[in-house]
């Protein structure tokens, strides 16, 4: 309707009043009033252009009808502002209407859906009407009497019907006016087939329609004057219906037939305004609808009512016998129009339509559904957000993000690869949105590549974060001064503030290390076995205490911290690996202190004392070069009678030991013992073994150590391994002079320290008992086994001296097997466990009496033939 | 190293820690995992429950293998005094 802007000033304001009831009274009243003018001038006139409507041919009919049903619903819309003639109804003697309101609300849905329709109608609809329109104008007069407004409008629309009443159209002035509307008419029937068919689907109508019924509007008003003027106000009421104030449709959705027709005005008001209806694409339809109107409003913005109009008015409010009858049987339900047009009006019909209505009801719903956030995000925002999330999801270090999945994944696939992630990632994302924006615009080729580039994109972005964030971690005093990295989220939190600590530099320390080999070696050469660099200055009752012991190497807290770095290189080093990294291991061999010479007790020891510390050494052990090695089972054989583990199981120190210190034990046996055997068995050489020996025997107080388990365990395995090394001819190479007699040294230095001791090895009966009971062995025994092969390899490495000393002072342990033994073999007994533990006892001792050639067996020592 | 008070708590990680808990319980065990509402995972514990019978002190013991402590309860967290 913007094309005609005319009476805006006038309009306007009563369209903007209030809504509701008012708005509603004043549709009627302006379209009693507009309609009444409009019967005046237009209906008189077409009567008189066209003679009697009824008898009008087709096509006349169909443009009058049209004509007369557009006036009607433009007058309605148009003319809404008629709160005058409203007021004046309230006023004035309106006789029968006390149900003006709800006739006038009536009136109100009515008309929006007859200007849709009466577009639309097409030349059906005009025959029909036009018989009734006839009557109807007969009848008008009651209604306006009882309206009656005194406003201009009301005037005219009463002296519209009464003329009708008449018979006459007797205004020529408006007359005149119309006949340009004639050819007007004549062009509107070409576009309305168009409209109809737009207006039916529904909401979207193509835009190329409103040029044609502009084509149809246009050619009116330059005709007529009066309808420029009258014509202004109507464009504002579209633009205002169309676009903005919802005020005029509210009142409408409300009433459930109306439906229809809010879903075409609420289309519109997305949409942007936009002042040419050939630009807006869903709005165009109503305005087409009312620019064919406003022809007729114009005209009737005095008094523009169409018949239908009246029509309208008489059935809803006025009891009419007659029209409702007529109106029913002239209008067919298979006109679009009327079918629609049916269940507003007529009970009979609404019925019918219950079901397409609820139809579009439900469909309107859905499309207001999908339209109500439809181009809130443009795709610059979807995408940017796609990245994002992406970015999310993406990692670079999948094993510190995600680690038991990619551990599922290895074990899956044996996939290691972490390239593969990225790519399992951008798949099934391709994959999932691929499917669905190409599934179902068949646009797949297009949404891949887009998604595609878009995870290229993401992945990117991914890859460059983390390394800002690394860039940032260096510059430790950034976060002092204020700076914060922008990258910061729950997995980059806030850094705490760093102050950068300067380490304490230990130059001297690492080129004494350097040394400790040589250290070694050379007191190898001068087989000065006396010269203890350290001798166990440490009595025995000091390293008993685990605090003093802990206090001594820097602390409990210290060491727990210690073990935490530890633990956290060992995860480093091993996501390096992972990565394909060279590992380096120099954090992780600064955290375990071996070289560190600044404490009683060597840090690495009391770590040791810790399950956790303990637990972690194989790991570590991946990452440590040979000689680091050779310096840690220095460092450990050194300070053995510091090892909290040594104590524990030493049967002098704890001779009830709890369950706890014996899972300590075996934790210890079963981890680090195998270490050490596994190193001494394949990397170390002879000369390393000695090294170790000595340096047990050189700081230790090797007669105590062999009271644990643990210390007799690792004594027995540097001697076994040493003599085995010694007789191993195939090794190819042979051991030096100087090396044999080095040998002989330690040994004998170490037989020293045993010699008058040796019985001490063996626990006392307590505490065999009191282990047994505590840790549950399936055994009722406790097992000696370790003893007698540390006695084995003793004899093994030793002379002939050494072994007859070695039996002199076990023999009293050998007979009191032997006789356990016997106990068990009671002839009565024939228990197989009881038979077991008699083997085993001859076993454990035959591995002793073995390497002496001799073999205990049914009570007796004789020479193994 | 930072010594937030979670931090000192992961020393104690695979170690005996002692919980005292609301409503007068106590828990020993060997700290597995805590985060940082104090939620806390202790295995091979102890759980020590004080209650007034008419007046009399009585205290229940109880053992699980792996207990989750909700942060909520968590009163305090140490290390067990050596027995």
């Amino acid at each position: 309707m913007s094309f005609f802007g005319l009476d805006a000033t006038g309009r306007k304001p009563r369209e903007r009043r209030p809504q509701g009831e008012e708005e509603s009274l004043d549709f009627e009243d302006s379209y009693q009033g507009l309609g009444d003018h409009a019967l005046e001038e237009d209906d008189l006139l077409n009567d008189e252009t066209f003679g009697t409507a009824a008898d009008l041919g087709a096509d006349f009919d169909f443009g009058y009808g049209k004509g007369g049903l557009d006036a009607g619903a433009d007058a309605g819309k148009g003319s809404a502002p008629a709160p005058v003639s409203y007021a004046a109804i309230a006023n004035a003697k309106l006789n029968g209407q006390t149900n003006s309101k709800p006739g006038f609300e009536q009136s109100l849905d009515m008309q929006p859906m007859e200007s849709l329709w009466g577009n639309s109608d097409g030349l059906q609809q005009v025959p029909q009407q036009v018989p009734q329109q006839g009557p109807q104008q007969f009848q008008a007069p009651p209604q306006v009497h009882q309206q009656g407004a005194p406003n201009k409008e009301g005037m005219s629309m009463q002296t519209l019907e009464r003329q009708q009443q008449m018979g006459i159209a007797p205004q020529p002035g408006f007359y005149g006016m119309q006949p340009p509307q004639g050819p007007g008419y004549g062009f509107m029937p070409q576009g309305f087939p168009q409209g109809q068919f737009q207006q039916f689907p529904g909401q979207n109508v193509p835009p190329v329609m409103p040029n044609q019924f502009g084509n149809g509007g246009f050619p009116n008003q330059p005709v007529n004057p009066q309808e420029a003027f009258q014509q202004m106000p109507p464009v504002m009421y579209n633009q205002a219906q169309g676009n903005g104030p919802p005020h005029m449709q509210h009142p409408q959705v409300a009433v459930p037939p109306m439906h229809n027709q809010p879903s075409v005005q609420q289309h519109p008001r997305q949409l942007p305004p936009q002042p040419l209806p050939q630009q807006q694409q869903q709005s165009q339809p109503q305005q087409q609808q009312q620019m064919f109107h406003q022809p007729h409003s114009a005209e009737t913005n005095i008094a523009p009512q169409s018949t239908r109009g009246t029509q309208q008015f008489e059935h809803t409010n006025s009891p009419m016998p007659l029209q409702p009858k007529l109106e029913q049987i002239p209008t067919p339900p298979h006109t679009p129009r009327d079918y629609r047009r049916g269940p507003r009006r007529f009970g009979p019909q609404d019925a019918l339509t219950d079901d397409e209505l609820r139809r579009l009801q439900v469909r309107q719903s859905k499309v207001d559904k999908i339209l109500r956030h439809s181009g809130v995000m443009t795709p610059r925002d979807k995408d940017f957000i796609t990245r994002y999330q992406l970015s999310q999801i993406v990692t670079d270090d999948p094993y510190n993000e995600d680690f038991y999945f990619q551990v599922y994944k290895i074990i899956q696939r044996g996939v290691t690869a972490s390239e593969s992630n990225k790519d399992s990632i951008a798949k099934a994302y391709l994959e999932h949105s691929g499917h669905r924006l190409g599934g179902r615009y068949k646009r797949t080729d297009v949404a891949l590549q887009r998604m595609q580039s878009q995870v290229e994109k993401a992945v990117t972005v991914a890859k460059e974060r983390p390394q800002k964030s690394k860039g940032g971690l260096d510059s430790a005093k950034e976060g002092v001064l204020g700076k914060i990295s922008a990258t910061r989220n729950s997995k980059a939190p806030r850094k705490q503030l760093q102050i950068p600590t300067h380490k304490e530099d230990s130059p001297s320390l690492s080129s004494q290390s350097s040394s400790a080999l040589d250290e070694v070696s050379e007191s190898l050469q001068g087989v000065d076995i006396n010269a203890k660099r350290r001798r166990s200055s440490y009595a025995l009752s000091s390293s008993v205490d685990q605090r003093s012991v802990l206090t001594r190497s820097g602390g409990r807290k210290f060491i727990l911290s210690l073990i935490e770095t530890v633990y956290e290189e060992v995860l480093e080093l091993e996501a390096q690996l992972r990565s394909g990294q060279q590992p380096d291991s120099t954090k992780l061999w600064e955290a375990l202190h071996i070289e560190e010479h600044g404490f009683d007790v060597s840090p690495f020891i009391s770590i040791l004392s810790f399950d956790k510390g303990i637990k972690i050494i194989p790991r570590i052990m991946n990452f440590l070069s040979r000689e680091e090695k050779i310096k840690l089972f220095t460092c450990f054989f050194r300070e053995l009678s510091h090892l909290n583990v040594i104590v524990i199981s030493s049967y002098k120190i704890s001779p009830l030991p709890t369950k706890d210190q014996l899972k300590k034990v075996e934790l210890f046996q079963s981890v680090f013992l195998k270490i050490i055997v596994s190193f001494l068995s394949s990397s170390a050489e002879f000369l390393e073994v000695m090294s170790l020996l000595i340096n047990v025997i050189q700081n230790n107080n090797v007669s105590f150590i062999t009271t644990s388990r643990i210390g007799l365990n690792l004594i027995t395995v540097l001697i076994s391994r040493a003599a085995l090394m010694k007789q191993d001819v195939s090794r190819g190479k042979l051991l030096s002079s100087v090396e044999v007699s080095t040998w002989s040294e330690v040994y004998d230095r170490l037989f020293t320290s045993l010699e008058t001791k040796l019985t001490a090895i063996f626990p006392t009966t307590e505490y065999m008992q009191h282990a047994v009971s505590v840790y549950d062995q399936d055994s009722s025994q406790y097992d000696q086994s370790y003893i007698w092969q540390f006695l084995a390899s003793l004899a093994l490495s030793g002379k002939l001296n050494h072994q007859r000393i070695l039996i002199d002072e076990v023999r009293d342990e050998i007979f009191e097997v032997i006789s356990k033994a016997e106990e068990l073999n009671s002839p009565s007994q024939q228990d197989p466990k009881l038979t077991y533990q008699r083997n085993k006892y001859y076993q454990d001792l035959n591995l002793f009496l073995n390497v002496m050639g001799l073999v205990a067996r049914d009570g007796e020592i004789t020479e193994l033939k | 190293m930072s010594d937030t008070p979670l931090d000192l708590l992961k020393l104690n990680l695979d170690e005996q820690v002692y919980v005292k808990l609301r409503d007068a319980r106590e828990l020993i065990g060997t700290l597995q995992a805590f985060d940082s509402h104090c939620n806390i995972v202790l295995s091979d514990s102890k759980e020590i429950i004080y209650e007034l019978v008419d007046g009399d002190l009585k205290t229940t013991e109880r053992f699980s293998e792996m207990i989750f402590v909700r942060g909520g309860l968590v009163a305090l967290v140490t290390t067990p005094e050596d027995d």
